[in-house]
C-alpha cells in the first residue's frame, strides 16, 4: 500500500492548520493510500490520532510537511529518502511578531529560513494562496500550485442565547473580526476605525472580537489602547467560542471589518462572506485575493478611510445587500468538495509519477 | 458582464467615492482634526517600541517555563490495560526518569540565568539611554508639532530647466526627494530624464512612481551606485545638520560615479520669514548656506560645481557631477 503521511510541528484541533491536517489525512486516505500524522507537540484530544515525529516510517513514499512556523520536523521531512511535499500556509514576516513575542519571532525567523534552504529538495509545493504560491516562486522552488485550505464552513444553528443578548444590546453600527489577537491582525487599527467611526459620523458603533490571545503583549497594548481611547464600554472581547456562538455573531453583525497587515489566507473572511456578512478589508498580502469581488477593498487602512467604508456600508442598504450576495457567491468558490477534489487530483498525480 | 464582474466593477466604484468623500470632507475641514490627531498620537504612543521592555522579559518568562521538565510521563491510552502498563513502565523508571529530568531542569536553570542578567544590563543600558535622550533633546516633540505643521517651501520654477538639462545625460535613475513638487517632477520625466520620488509627506500623492518614506530610510535599503543622479530638497529647509550631513552621505554613496547631483536651498533669511520666530527658534534644523552646500560636494571631489539664484533670490540650485 502506498504511505503519504504527513508532517506537522503541532497538532490541535481548534486550529486552521491543525483542521486542514485532520481533513487531508481523510482526503489521502479516501484515494487509498496508508496516511497517518506525526507531530512534535500533539495536542491531548488528538493524542491517539496521531504519532510522535520520531515513529515517521522511514520507507514513507512521500511526506507532506505543513509549513507555517519554524521547527525541528522540517529537517526531519528534509532528510527523508522519499518525495518531500510542502504545504505552505504563510510565515508571518518578522517584522510584524518580533516586538510583541522573542519566541515567536525566534520560530518565524527559523521557518523563513527553513524555507529558503528547502528550495531545492522539495518536490512540490501545495499553497494556500497565490500570495503564498508567489513567495515560494520567488525562492525558486520548482513546482508550485495554488490549492485553498482545506475548511468547513460551519453551518451549524446560531446559538439562541448569544444571538438574543447580541440583539438585544445592539445600538450603531455593530462591526466584527474573527481572528487571534496578534499584531499582524492589527486590532489596535480595528479601534481607530471604530473610534473614528463613532466620533465622525456619530455612530453609537460597536466593536466585537472574537479569537484566542496570541503575544500577551500585544494583548496588553490592546487593552491600553482601548482604554485611553474611551473604548471600553464600545469594544467587546469574546475570547474563544463555540461555533454555534460564532455563527451567531456573524448573524447579528452588520459588517465584518478586517484592517490585518499580514494573512496568507484569512477563513474568517470567507466565513462573514457565507453568512451573508457584509466585508471590509485591507487589501494586503493574500487578503486581496480571498476577497476577490466579494467585499470592499480598501488600499490604505487610515481609521478616517475605514470609518467612512464602514458608515458606508451601514447606511447604503442596496450597497449592502450587493456586498452579501457577492459575498455569498465568493464563499461557494471555497466549496470543501471543490477543494477536496483539486487535493485528490493533485495528489494522485503527483504520488503516481514516482 | 456577468454578476460576479459587474459587483466587482462597483464596489470599485464605491471604494473610489468613499476615497474621494473622505478626502473632500479632510480637506474641507469637516473632520474634526484636533480630535483625529490626539487619537493618533495616542494609538502611536502604546503600538511598537513600548512593549518591547515586557516582549523580552515575556520572553524569558516562556523560557524559563519551559526549562522545567517534568520526570512524570503521561499515561494515557486507548485501552485501560495499555494505560495499566505504562502506569506500571512509568513507576518501574520513575528514579531514572527523575534523575535526566532534574539534570535537563537545572541546565535550563543555568541558561536562563545569563539571559536574566542580560536583560538586565540591556535595560540598564536602556536607563542611561534615555536620560541621554532627554539631556540632549529636551524640546523633541515640540520640534515634532513644528515640523507637522511646517508646508514644504515651492521649487523655483526657475530651476526647471537647468535641472532638465543638467541631468539630461544621467546613467541611471534620478532621486527627487525629500519634497516632491509634481510640476518638476513631471517637467523632468517630459524631458526625458528617468526621475522617481521620495516623500515622507503624509498626504497622498496620485503621482506615479513616488515613494512614501522618509528619505534615510529610502537611500538605507538602497544598493550602493544604483542612482543616475539625485536632487536634494526638502529637508534641506528643516532636519538637522546631522540629517542633512547623512542624507547627503548615503546619496554620494548610493550615486554611480559620474553621477549628476544637484540640492535645492532656501536662503536662510527667507526661511526665518516664512516660519516666524517661534518655528525658527525651536526647530533643530535651518538650512545650510549655499556656500556650505558647495564646500561639502567640493570635499567630496565633485566636478563642475556650479551654483544658481532664483529670480526672486529666494532659493539657490547647486549642481555638480561626481567623479
Amino acid at each position: 500500500m502506498t504511505s503519504v503521511h504527513q508532517l506537522v510541528p503541532t497538532i490541535s484541533p481548534r486550529d486552521a492548520v491543525g483542521n486542514h491536517t485532520l481533513a487531508l489525512q481523510r482526503v489521502l486516505r479516501g484515494l487509498g493510500f496508508e496516511s497517518e500524522i506525526f507531530s512534535m507537540f500533539r495536542h491531548p484530544d488528538l493524542m491517539t490520532k496521531t504519532h510522535y515525529v520520531d515513529q515517521l516510517p522511514p520507507d514513507a513514499d512521500a511526506v507532506i510537511y505543513q509549513l507555517s512556523i519554524g521547527s525541528p520536523v522540517a529537517d526531519r521531512w528534509a532528510r527523508h529518502p522519499g518525495k518531500k511535499i510542502a504545504n505552505y500556509h504563510n510565515i508571518t514576516p518578522i517584522s510584524l511578531v518580533g516586538k510583541w513575542d522573542g519566541l515567536l519571532a525566534a520560530e518565524v525567523q527559523l521557518g523563513r529560513d527553513q524555507m529558503a534552504r528547502y528550495a531545492n529538495i522539495c518536490d512540490h509545493a501545495i499553497c494556500d494562496s497565490d500570495f503564498n504560491k508567489a513567495e515560494l516562486d520567488a525562492l525558486g522552488y520548482p513546482s508550485t500550485e495554488t490549492v485553498p485550505v482545506l475548511f468547513d464552513i460551519s453551518n451549524a444553528k446560531a446559538d439562541k442565547g448569544t444571538l438574543t443578548r447580541l440583539l438585544r444590546n445592539r445600538r450603531g453600527t455593530q462591526v466584527l473580526f474573527v481572528g487571534r489577537i496578534a499584531p499582524n491582525k492589527a486590532h489596535h487599527d480595528l479601534v481607530a476605525a471604530v473610534r473614528t467611526l463613532r466620533d465622525v459620523h456619530g455612530d453609537e458603533a460597536h466593536l466585537h472580537i472574537v479569537g484566542t490571545d496570541g503575544p500577551p503583549g500585544y494583548r496588553r497594548v490592546v487593552d491600553t489602547i482601548v482604554s485611553h481611547a474611551g473604548m471600553r464600554d464600545h469594544v467587546t472581547f469574546h475570547g474563544s467560542i463555540t461555533q454555534e456562538e460564532l455563527v451567531a455573531h456573524y448573524q447579528a453583525a452588520d459588517v465584518f471589518c478586517c484592517l490585518s497587515d499580514h494573512e496568507g489566507f484569512c477563513v474568517p473572511v470567507i466565513e462573514a462572506m457565507h453568512h451573508g456578512l457584509p466585508v471590509v478589508a485591507y487589501d494586503c498580502a493574500a487578503v486581496g485575493e480571498t476577497v476577490s469581488g466579494g467585499g470592499l477593498l480598501l488600499r490604505e487602512k487610515n481609521s478616517l478611510l475605514v470609518a467612512a467604508a464602514l458608515h458606508r456600508v451601514s447606511t447604503d442598504v442596496q450597497l449592502a445587500g450587493r456586498l452579501q450576495d457577492a459575498g455569498r457567491r465568493r464563499a461557494a468558490d471555497f466549496n470543501r468538495t471543490v477543494t477536496e477534489i483539486r487535493f485528490r487530483d493533485s495528489l494522485s498525480e503527483l504520488v503516481d509519477s514516482q | 458582464m456577468n454578476d460576479s464582474q459587474s459587483d466587482a466593477t462597483y464596489f470599485k466604484s464605491v471604494v473610489s467615492e468613499i476615497e474621494a468623500e473622505a478626502q473632500r470632507r479632510s480637506a474641507s475641514g469637516q473632520y474634526p482634526r484636533a480630535l483625529l490627531r490626539s487619537l493618533d498620537e495616542e494609538f502611536r504612543r502604546w503600538i511598537p517600541d513600548a512593549s518591547l521592555e515586557n516582549g523580552v522579559e515575556d520572553t524569558i518568562r516562556g523560557v524559563e517555563a519551559a526549562a522545567y521538565v517534568d520526570p512524570v510521563v503521561p499515561v494515557d491510552s486507548r485501552s485501560p490495560f495499555g494505560r495499566y502498563i505504562k502506569w506500571a513502565v512509568r513507576r518501574l523508571t520513575y528514579f531514572y526518569h527523575r534523575h535526566i529530568a532534574q539534570q535537563i531542569t537545572a541546565l535550563g536553570i543555568h541558561i536562563t540565568r545569563p539571559l536574566r542578567l542580560l536583560d538586565a544590563s540591556v535595560k540598564n543600558v536602556d536607563r542611561r539611554l534615555s536620560a541621554l535622550e532627554d539631556r540632549f533633546d529636551v524640546g523633541a516633540t515640540a520640534r515634532a508639532e513644528l515640523i507637522a505643521g511646517i508646508s514644504t517651501f515651492p521649487i523655483s520654477s526657475d530651476f526647471k530647466e537647468v535641472l532638465a538639462s543638467h541631468l539630461a545625460n544621467a546613467s541611471g535613475r534620478v532621486l527627487l526627494g525629500d519634497q516632491v513638487d509634481p510640476d518638476l517632477l513631471q517637467f523632468l520625466r517630459a524631458s526625458g530624464v528617468d526621475t522617481y520620488g521620495v516623500t515622507s509627506s503624509s498626504e497622498r500623492s496620485d503621482l506615479v512612481d513616488v515613494r512614501q518614506e522618509t528619505l534615510i530610510e529610502h537611500l538605507e535599503h538602497l544598493e550602493d551606485k544604483s542612482l543616475g543622479g539625485f536632487v536634494l530638497c526638502g529637508l534641506t529647509g528643516r532636519a538637522s545638520l546631522n540629517e542633512q550631513l547623512r542624507a547627503l552621505r548615503l546619496l554620494l554613496l548610493r550615486s554611480k560615479p559620474d553621477a549628476r547631483v544637484a540640492v535645492i536651498v532656501v536662503h536662510t533669511e527667507t526661511w526665518s520669514a516664512r516660519l516666524g520666530p517661534v518655528a525658527a527658534d525651536l526647530l533643530d534644523g535651518r538650512p545650510l548656506h549655499p556656500e556650505t552646500w558647495t564646500h561639502l560636494l567640493l570635499r567630496e571631489h565633485a566636478l563642475e560645481v556650479t551654483a544658481v539664484e532664483s529670480s526672486d533670490s529666494e532659493s539657490t540650485l547647486i549642481t555638480a557631477k561626481l567623479p
